[in-house]
């Protein structure tokens, strides 16, 4: 860590849905002027933008950063962007963190999104290459084999993914932002629902979502004014980065070095020493069913093989001991770029008590994760409501 | 099939199209949007900025202060040329297949430049700053021609040489005052 404590006393984010109405420039602005609001600042009391978003060929615009500068009051200002694929939206907040935290800010502005509508990104990561099979459609057939691979190391039975999507579907019930709101869905609908890259069903997917999300992050002093205002921030315990190749001679896909770094980094920052019992709750990135038993494995909540005992065992649900995304997650919103800092933005809102009807009673420290790429690029934070 | 020297293998090499294609669509939003609908109708219109600026193509927030621009101004289709440079020799996609200028064109009303080809049958002579220019319109699309023709996607310019809510709805400017 830094020489300054980072705070976040701001968080917003749009209602995520399939399509927004507004342009690229009005989503993100939503989400800002939201993250202000709940910080109490206006435009001019920002010192700096840190913006992040999935590939720019998502959307077709280019470097979208420079033309974003008026929506996001940065004329002037220093503005960062960062790419990171899926995991940016946490990578994004671990760079405004870092502004804070080195002295260089007090203030910063941070905001990550993406407008799916505007494309598809599924074909997009599907690029057919001459004189070879086409090897997957979308990133649910990359991942597809990394699971197949989980199953049968661990012994997982076939009903474990569905656990998890009928888990963060109904967590989705309680949050206004997420994008699906699947009303009276059951496990047999899940089962029944098509299977789309065997062993991932339609239901078991993440969608396709327009959306943003934004935090405003301060120094020491900037959360202790919030605190006295009766605004209680979230306060940065630890942040980690990790990444590792696509592709190198005894790389493990399902348990990937890059993500257990990360965690031990980010819970060694945050005097974390059993993860299990000292984190309250958990927003992790999955965006197929499967990934939750994987990276409750990879992150160090469970065992290895175990992790399908802890989903089975009811430990993730809201009313377990690790509770996992109950904002209903990836799997009910995916506004790609967004997705990695609305599971930072949504453990912050945790610890802060302003979650809402998804809110777990008490949480004290929360752990945000985000991962991207082909399971490559790892993004962690852990928040807590008291000062370190 | 042709022979490469230093193939691997001595024999023909395989040789095979790989095109990637990605389409996109645009969410414009309520400014853009009245741009581009404005266009199609045959007008411009800008944005009048927190400072009073009449902004052309209209932007949604105000580049100086950031607030949100709402009040939507129609401005004339001529105006002034500010600056210009001389294409010799277009390239394949631009707006004329002859030389022409790309100017900075202020049009009345407007505080801020628009960036347009202007065509003066390939005469360089006829270009100066300060000149006036006039928007050569595409025609409307006849009430009689099927809107939907091309699924709604059209990314704009569709080739059927009417207005379809595109900057390329100007084909071009040209000096004020040639005849129709």
């Amino acid at each position: 860590m830094g020489k300054e404590r980072v705070a976040i006393v701001g968080i917003g984010q749009t209602k995520h849905q399939s399509t927004n109405d507004g342009s690229i420039a009005g989503v993100v602005r939503t989400a800002a002027r939201r993250a202000l609001g709940d910080a109490g600042m206006t435009w001019s009391d920002i010192d700096a933008v840190v913006i992040g978003k999935a590939p720019d060929f998502f959307e077709g615009v280019m470097m979208p950063e420079l033309y974003l500068a008026d929506a996001l009051g940065a004329v002037g200002k220093p503005m960062f962007r960062v790419h990171t694929a899926g995991s940016v939206g946490g990578s994004t907040a671990i760079v405004a963190s870092d502004l804070i935290a080195s002295g260089i800010h007090e203030r910063v502005l941070t905001v990550a999104f993406e407008k799916q509508s505007e494309s598809e990104a599924m074909w997009a990561l599907s690029v057919s290459m001459p004189f070879q099979p086409p090897m997957h459609a979308g990133a649910g057939g990359y991942f597809a084999p990394h699971i197949r691979s989980y199953m049968a190391r661990s012994g997982a039975p076939d009903h474990i993914g569905i656990l998890v999507a009928l888990k963060d579907r109904l967590n989705a019930l309680k949050n206004p932002y997420a994008h699906l709101h699947e009303e009276g869905i059951t496990f047999d609908s899940v089962k029944d629902s098509m299977m789309l890259w065997d062993p991932i069903r339609y239901s078991e997917t993440c969608p396709s979502s327009d959306g943003a999300c934004a935090m405003v992050l301060t120094n020491e002093a900037g959360g202790d004014a919030a605190a006295a205002a009766g605004r209680a921030p979230a306060w940065v315990k630890g942040t980690a980065l990790r990444s590792e190749p696509t592709m190198f001679a005894g790389r493990d896909q399902v348990n990937p070095q890059g993500g257990q770094d990360c965690a031990a980094d980010v819970f060694a920052q945050a005097g974390i020493t059993d993860p299990l019992r000292e984190i309250d709750v958990v927003e992790m990135y999955v965006p197929f069913s499967w990934f939750e038993p994987m990276w409750l494995e990879n992150l160090g909540f469970a065992p290895i093989g175990e992790g399908w005992r802890y989903v089975e065992d009811g430990v993730t649900q809201m009313t377990g001991e690790l509770p996992v995304n109950c904002s209903g997650g990836v799997l009910s919103s995916n506004p790609i770029g967004a997705s990695g800092m609305l599971r930072f933005a949504e453990a912050a809102m945790q610890v802060r008590g302003q979650a809402g009807e998804h809110q777990i009673d008490g949480a004290r420290t929360a752990l945000g994760h985000a991962y991207g790429g082909g399971s490559q690029f790892f993004a962690m934070w852990v928040v807590g409501a008291d000062k370190p | 099939m042709s022979s490469t020297a230093g193939a691997p293998t001595g024999g023909d090499v395989l040789k095979a199209p790989n095109v990637i294609e990605y389409p996109f669509s645009r969410t414009t939003g309520p400014v853009i949007g009245a741009f581009m609908t404005g266009m199609r109708e045959g007008i411009i219109v800008g944005i009048k900025g927190a400072d009073g600026r009449v902004i052309v193509p209209p932007q949604e927030y105000d580049p100086v202060t950031a607030e949100e621009l709402t009040e939507i101004v129609e401005v004339g289709d001529a105006g002034v040329v500010t600056t210009w440079c001389w294409v010799n020799e277009p390239l394949t996609d631009q707006p004329l297949d002859r030389p022409f200028a790309w100017a900075m064109i202020r049009l009345d009303g407007a505080d801020t430049d628009l960036v347009h080809a202007v065509d003066t049958d390939g005469d360089q002579a006829v270009m100066a700053t300060g000149m006036r220019v006039k928007a050569r319109w595409l025609p409307a699309r006849p009430a009689d021609v099927d809107t939907e023709a091309d699924g709604g996607t059209s990314a704009g310019s569709d080739d059927s040489g009417y207005r379809v809510g595109h900057i390329l709805d100007i084909a071009c400017f040209e000096p004020e005052g040639v005849p129709e």
